[in-house]
């Protein structure tokens, strides 16, 4: 069996962000970035079946964006993935997820392999699009938001997270693509002697022009912080007449009655 | 010059944050104030499967072969969580790494790997005797052979582990009439050896979780194979082995106080007096300034001296440097904390009067810091002579 993982570098989450000097994505400058959460949980998930299969299937990781993504890539590694291969891609950002799918399938194309993992959304853009996009090029089946996985004999059962809370469980042939949810698994650590022997493993480069020739087709125009909200209104007086005055603002102030 | 750890270094550093920050610091609020010896230990169990007790050591023997710089990073991260867990972290470090550096194949092989492994959950260092403090060669504890055996006499004060070490590397005059110094040998002695007694836990100021004991050698009779490295040249082999325990225990104080500065930093700018945060005030702008500058500078020192090491050049200087300077920056960094959070800084229910009394400590155990000036000046006055 072979095995894709698909994982974004992201920064961390309790950073500060400033934007970059044109306004359309984050400034990257003293930022710290680390493996996306959701693609920890399938990066853990492809490495809990390569254990259940007793370590036949080859896991390859793969990243797009700048060099520093390899840093993510290698804890992948130490967490038990065999190779790796990194899309360079310094402006990223600036394609949309159906190219980012499209360099990933393209490269897929050629490799055939029966897997892809990759987390729901990544922390920064949240797109949500990418494996969906990806299992749809291939035409390989694909179950997102899992937060159950397992395998035997050919066939994955999912166990999907749907709205609202409700869960649904849905069984899947290979070849496939599966989006991994908080709540799937508990992302191991990787052991100190580990991280020392993924040094030794290939991360193979390959620039995005050579999966992706097109021109990106949107443009980030701005980027921007939401408005500072002024102090909350404490509406005041017995029940009828905080309703009155809730019901005045909501008519003169906001839209959400005029529909009705 | 370059000064980023590589991405390997990196991994280990946010491996040892996320595992402090998810596991250890939960639990060191509740460690220092009652005793839950089966959490601390099942914690570092934890830490020895990840590879943390060997980070410097070959991977023949379950070590970790990760270098002294990851050693360093890794053991501030695990500190700025729980000071108790660190110390005992990196006293096994330095078991191991003594034992690898003049240890029987033999030794290496029984040992090492149970400390690695977490079979064991501790080695122990048994040096410091009641009447042998900083002065290490005035130690009184015999060694005599006896046919095929070794048998102990005397006994050891401050020993970090004692309860719980499986293994304790113990220095005892082996010739009486040899110049001080020169007749002190090295010997390896398992927990449970006949005659070895683990006496009374200090009752410390700080690092309550660390078991700190006395242990008695009453006729306590070991293999004649215990001795380890060559006869009487066990205070040489201390004097060196001390060296790379400081580069632990200075990052171990790193750590301690960037946990203080942090939360004072973070409360500073939530507290507000006279109308408005106290970090908008200089005097807090100072402190601040003044204790993440010598912090910092606390961490170039120890990456230095954990460079030097790991590249094998002479570091016993720089390593006596980096521990005197970041225990002593750490002490003024938990000073300032408690001085920032005012009368909440002196109570439990803030962590900073945790940290500065688990900060005291590290200036004085691993050599106290007169003696790491005594082996910083010698070095530099050598070159003056």
């Amino acid at each position: 069996m072979k095995i894709l993982v698909c994982i974004k570098q992201v920064p961390d989450m309790e950073s500060r962000f400033k934007l970059n000097s044109d306004g359309t994505w984050y400034d990257e400058t003293d930022l710290a970035f680390r493996m996306n959460e959701y693609d920890e949980y399938a990066v853990e998930q492809a490495v809990q079946l390569k254990e259940q299969l007793g370590g036949e299937p080859e896991i390859t990781v793969l990243s797009i964006g700048p060099d520093r993504v390899v840093e993510a890539m290698k804890k992948a590694l130490a967490m038990g993935a065999d190779r790796g291969v990194h899309i360079q891609d310094p402006k990223y950002y600036q394609k949309d997820p159906w190219q980012i799918a499209s360099a990933i399938a393209r490269h897929a194309a050629s490799q055939n392999y029966d897997l892809v993992f990759t987390g729901m959304q990544s922390q920064d853009r949240g797109s949500a699009q990418v494996g969906v996009t990806v299992a749809e090029i291939l035409g390989f089946a694909c179950a997102t938001t899992l937060v159950g996985f397992s395998y035997d004999n050919g066939v994955i059962t999912a166990k999907r997270e749907l709205e609202g809370g409700t869960k649904g469980v849905a069984k899947l042939k290979l070849p496939a693509v599966v989006t991994c949810q908080l709540g799937l698994n508990t992302p191991r650590y990787p052991t100190l002697p580990n991280i020392m022997k993924a040094k030794k493993k290939e991360i193979a480069v390959q620039p995005i022009a050579e999966l992706l020739q097109e021109e990106e087709l949107t443009a980030t125009a701005r980027m921007y912080p939401p408005a500072r909200k002024g102090g909350g209104i404490v509406i005041e007086g017995d029940v009828k007449d905080q309703i009155e005055k809730l019901f005045g603002i909501l008519k003169e102030k906001t839209t959400v009655l005029r529909a009705a | 010059m370059f000064l980023e750890l590589t991405e390997e270094q990196k991994l280990i550093q946010d491996t040892a944050r996320n595992f402090a920050k998810a596991e250890l610091e939960p639990l060191a609020a509740k460690l220092d104030r009652e005793d839950d010896r089966p959490a601390f230990l099942a914690n570092l169990k934890k830490l020895a499967e990840l590879g943390f007790m060997g980070l410097n050591v070959e991977s023949a023997y379950g070590g970790s072969e990760a270098g002294v710089v990851a050693f360093s990073v890794a053991m501030t991260e695990i500190a700025r969580a729980c000071a108790s867990t660190a110390v005992t972290v990196s006293v096994n470090n330095m078991v191991c790494e003594v034992i690898q550096a003049v240890g029987s194949t033999e030794q290496k092989e029984t040992y090492i790997p149970r400390i690695c492994s977490g079979q064991y959950p501790a080695g122990a260092f048994a040096l410091t005797e009641t009447g042998a403090g900083s002065d290490p060669a005035g130690m009184t504890t015999t060694a005599e052979l006896h046919n095929d055996h070794w048998v102990l006499n005397g006994s050891k004060i401050f020993i970090t582990s004692a309860p719980y070490a499986g293994v304790f590397v113990v220095w005892a005059v082996t010739d009486k009439s040899a110049p001080k110094g020169k007749g002190i040998s090295c010997f390896l002695v398992e927990q449970g050896a006949p005659g070895l007694v683990v006496g009374k836990q200090e009752e410390k100021t700080g690092q309550h979780a660390s078991a700190t004991c006395e242990l008695i050698f009453d006729n306590c009779r070991i293999p004649r194979g215990a001795l380890m490295g060559k006869l009487n040249d066990g205070f040489r082999i201390a004097v060196a082995e001390l060296c790379g325990g400081r580069i632990g225990i200075g990052s171990l104080g790193l750590g301690v106080g960037l946990a203080a500065m942090d939360y004072a930093t973070r409360y500073a700018t939530e507290r507000v007096q006279f109308g408005q945060k106290i970090c908008n005030f200089q005097a807090i702008q100072w402190m601040i300034a003044d204790a993440y500058t010598e912090l910092e500078a606390a961490r170039l020192l120890l990456m230095q001296a954990a460079y030097r090491k790991e590249s094998g050049k002479s570091f016993a200087k720089e390593a006596s440097m980096a521990k005197m300077y970041a225990t002593e920056a750490a002490n003024r960094a938990c000073y300032s904390a408690v001085q920032m959070l005012g009368g909440y800084g002196y109570t439990k229910d803030f962590p900073v009067e945790r940290y500065a009394r688990d900060a005291r400590i590290t200036a004085i155990y691993e050599g106290t810091n007169e003696i790491q000036r005594i082996v910083i000046s010698r070095e530099i006055l050598r070159n003056f002579a």
